[in-house]
């Protein structure tokens, strides 16, 4: 339905800087998926969505809807939005007209429908998205769900092949979430094809058919949402899908700040409400720069907490190492499997890492 | 609040209770000192009275005005041509000559400089007049009493087409040049309409204030002026004078108490003035021509300074910074500048000797004016419509065009739109100022009646009244025009 290959989009700041935020997008979207698209803010999400469009152009690449190009000059670009439909997070409803008008304004004025034609699909569409109560009443009387799901009316009267939802509860109240993402569970269950920007990741997992992960301008990972969330090829996808936070220390010598990195950990255990494991994290870095890997400094040092599954590690790094640093003889081996709940040494393509889990 | 309003009418009370009623009496010029004196700007003896420290020198735009002061206790003394107010006091009682001046002024035609043959011409017609005694006979009507009893004029028909000859008076009163039932009469007109007849030209008489008749035949708006014009060194300098066809003596006009002023009550009185001000020589043709040349001109200028503030609007919004440097200054421009002010440089400098009608020129000032107010209203109404439903638009497949007309216009139109309706009732009441470059508008039509009627408050009152209706009709008109709330 929608190929996309090697789009990209180049914003030119008044200052004369340029930004990429696409960079080389390439991906194929046939009829009846639903495609949720996550990733971090800032890496093009919304701006892919908007690129498809056109409501922002692209700079480079190409589009095919339907198989004809849609970035060719002269190429009737209104035509091909009245079949893409589009939500937004803001939901721009128009003011002046109640809700039926805003949903049978386009079908009325484009496809020439007469009114009372259109009154009853209007209608119709209203009973589906719970909002036929509030038929004549204006934009500016309503709730943010209540206005999403009008808006979701109002594309849905269009009868678009496709809809864009640009992060349609971002801003919400947590509360009314709900009542629009059921909207769109249901048109997910017709068989209506989507493409979702979203930060609701069990949404994403539950009513997705395919996730894109993007980082960076690019697609970094495509797959099913049971790849994407539980076997990332990824580690930017899985830190993502995972939530994991971090701080991360460069050991260069006998001279490094502890007292300086004692006090980051200690912060970073307590924003992430971690404390109680705050104690173990010391004593390993204290143990393990000092005592047992000592002689191959320098090393990273990384401390992380997945808010998704909870897990705290440490881990250490050293670069251009092929084996592993742990010796099973070493005295203070005992004290180290005392202190973590797991020992994990995984060789990398830089250097050897050993990663505690904290229990 | 009580205790102010109460001050200020006892104040009121006061003040005209403790005048001393006593007509004053002059024998010699020295006398009017310690008078609070009145005279026309512009006139022939205004520098001698303006100079005086021992007068509180008074100056008025017109002889009705001036008339008025006098009437209304303003000024105690008026000074002014003996004849014109003679005419007066044989219709208003209350009045007197109390002293006539000390000199007469020779009074003759001005032209413009370079006008020299026009002038030679009007001469040889007038020294033809004296010869065959026809001066003698327009003086003998025109300048004694004889010409009120006359309540019909003899119309003059003029067959002759070509260009017209253009007076400006600055008297609008008999028996110099007056307007009766749309013709004009009076001594200066009878001996203009000589020399027209003798050019062949159709006589063309439009009214100026006194200052703006030498600007007229400056800027070449008008070929001669006249209204009892002395001839003055000073005025020699810059224009050229026929011969003078009289002496006109100047009098010291002041309120006659003595004469009892009649009373008939309040409903007489009112019935009295508008018979005055519209039935008679079918004075209401002025007050509806005034009132169709008010709306013309406002309509066509609204017209024109809407689509001019489209323009001005998109070089505002312009990529290139030149360009909307450009509408910056013509908006501070237009801003700084009084409207007057830049309706008498269109007409007396941009548009003189072009033979560009009055009309247009007002109605290409008041649009410029116009345009630059209702661009920043466009702007003010179209910017408060967020981006997001220009896309909304988008998105659901309108066109570009159509997502403006259909979507964000009608929007910024509900904004825009009691502020637009202001912007068309302050330009409809500034039109009021057309009269100075002799446009006969409502404001003009009124002076004209007054000027006839030398009854200031009916005028005055009749004019408030249509203004108010004509503000009324714009907002009506601009009501329906305005989108209905169901957009289906």
């Amino acid at each position: 339905m929608i190929t996309v290959s090697h789009l990209s989009k180049i914003y030119h700041n008044p200052d004369g800087s340029n930004v990429q935020v696409l960079k080389d997008v390439n991906c194929e979207i046939r009829p009846g998926e639903v495609i949720s698209i996550i990733g971090p803010s800032g890496t093009g999400k919304s701006t892919l969505l908007r690129a498809l469009n056109l409501l922002d152009p692209p700079t480079g690449g190409s589009i095919l809807f339907n198989g004809e190009n849609i970035l060719e000059k002269n190429y009737p670009v209104h035509k091909m939005r009245q079949k893409m439909g589009m939500v937004f997070q803001s939901f721009n409803l128009f003011d002046h007209m109640t809700v039926l008008e805003n949903v049978i304004y386009a079908p009325c004025k484009i496809h020439k429908e007469s009114t009372e034609k259109a009154r009853e699909q209007g209608l119709a569409l209203l009973r589906k998205v719970g909002m036929a109560e509030k038929a004549d009443v204006y934009p500016s009387n309503l709730s943010g769900g209540q206005k999403q799901r009008v808006a979701i009316a109002r594309c849905l009267a269009m009868k678009p092949e496709v809809i864009l939802f640009d992060e349609p509860t971002s801003a919400l109240d947590p509360t009314m979430v709900g009542e629009v993402l059921s909207v769109i569970r249901q048109l997910a269950k017709e068989g209506m094809t989507m493409l979702i920007v979203t930060h609701e990741m069990k949404f994403a997992r539950d009513v997705s058919t395919r996730i894109f992960y993007m980082q960076d301008g690019i697609i970094y990972e495509d797959g099913t949402p049971q790849q994407i969330f539980e076997s990332p090829v990824h580690s930017a996808t899985k830190a993502f899908v995972q939530r994991i936070r971090k701080e991360v220390f460069q050991i260069e010598g006998k001279d490094f700040d502890y007292l300086d990195m004692e006090s980051r950990i200690r912060q970073f255990c307590v924003k992430y409400n971690i404390a109680d494991k705050c104690d173990k994290a010391l004593a390993l870095t204290d143990l393990m720069l000092k005592d047992i890997m000592a002689e191959y400094i320098p090393i990273t040092e990384r401390i992380t907490f997945s808010e998704l599954s909870m897990d705290t590690f440490v881990d250490f790094m050293v670069e251009g190492l092929e084996t592993s640093p742990l010796k099973a003889d070493h005295p203070s081996m005992d004290k180290l499997r005392a202190l973590c709940s797991e020992i994990i040494e995984e060789p990398t393509s830089r250097g050897f890492r050993i990663k505690l889990r904290i229990g | 609040m009580r205790k102010i309003v109460l001050l200020i009418v006892s104040a009121l009370l006061l003040a005209s209770c403790g005048r001393e009623k006593q007509t004053i009496v002059l024998n010699c010029n020295d006398d009017i000192s310690g008078h609070s004196v009145a005279t026309i700007a512009g006139c022939a003896y205004e520098p001698e009275l303006s100079s005086r420290k021992d007068i509180n020198c008074q100056l008025y735009k017109s002889s009705s005005d001036l008339l008025q002061a006098l009437l209304s206790g303003r000024t105690e003394i008026a000074m002014y041509d003996e004849v014109v107010y003679n005419a007066i006091i044989r219709k208003e009682n209350g009045i007197k000559i109390a002293m006539l001046g000390d000199q007469s002024y020779p009074t003759a035609f001005l032209f413009g400089k370079e006008d020299s043959e026009l002038v030679q011409t009007y001469n040889a017609v007038q020294r033809r007049l004296i010869e065959d005694g026809t001066m003698q006979k327009l003086k003998d009507f025109w300048l004694t009493d004889k010409y009120a009893e006359a309540e019909s004029y003899a119309h003059i028909p003029s067959e002759a087409s070509g260009k017209p000859l253009r007076v400006a008076t600055v008297l609008p009163t008999a028996p110099i040049s007056f307007l009766v039932d749309g013709e004009w009469y009076g001594i200066e007109i009878d001996l203009l309409r000589e020399l027209a007849k003798e050019l062949h030209r159709p006589l063309e008489v439009k009214l100026y204030d006194n200052a703006s008749g030498f600007m007229a035949v400056q800027s070449g708006q008008a070929d001669v002026m006249c209204g009892v014009v002395f001839v003055t060194p000073e005025r020699q300098e810059k224009f050229l004078f026929s011969e003078p066809y009289h002496s006109y003596h100047t009098a010291y006009f002041v309120l006659d108490h003595d004469v009892q002023a009649q009373s008939h009550g309040i409903i007489a009185w009112i019935k009295k003035g508008i018979h005055k001000t519209l039935i008679v020589e079918n004075r209401w043709r002025f007050i509806v021509d005034g009132l169709l040349k008010t709306l013309k001109i406002s309509i066509l200028a609204i017209l024109l300074g809407s689509i001019l503030g489209v323009g001005l609007y998109s070089m505002m919004k312009s990529r290139r910074k030149w360009v909307r440097s450009c509408s910056a200054v013509y908006r501070s421009f237009i801003a700084g500048i009084p409207e007057l002010v830049l309706l008498l440089i269109m007409f007396y400098v941009v548009f003189s000797n072009t033979g560009v009608s009055p009309d247009i020129v007002a109605i290409i000032t008041f649009a410029l004016f116009f345009a630059s107010g209702v661009s920043n209203i466009y702007k003010a109404s179209l910017d408060a419509i967020p981006y997001g439903q220009t896309e909304a638009g988008l998105a659901l497949g309108f066109t570009k065009s159509q997502t403006f007309f259909n979507i964000v216009l009608p929007q910024a139109i509900r904004i825009g739109l009691p502020l637009y309706k202001g912007q068309c009732i302050s330009l409809l009441k500034g039109t009021s100022i057309v009269g100075y470059i002799a446009i006969q508008d409502i404001t003009r039509a009124g002076d004209i009646i007054r000027s006839r009627t030398f009854d200031a408050i009916v005028p005055l009152l009749f004019v408030t009244v249509l203004y108010f209706l004509l503000v009324w009709l714009i907002g009506a008109l601009i009501k329906l025009a305005s989108p209905k709330k169901n957009v289906l």
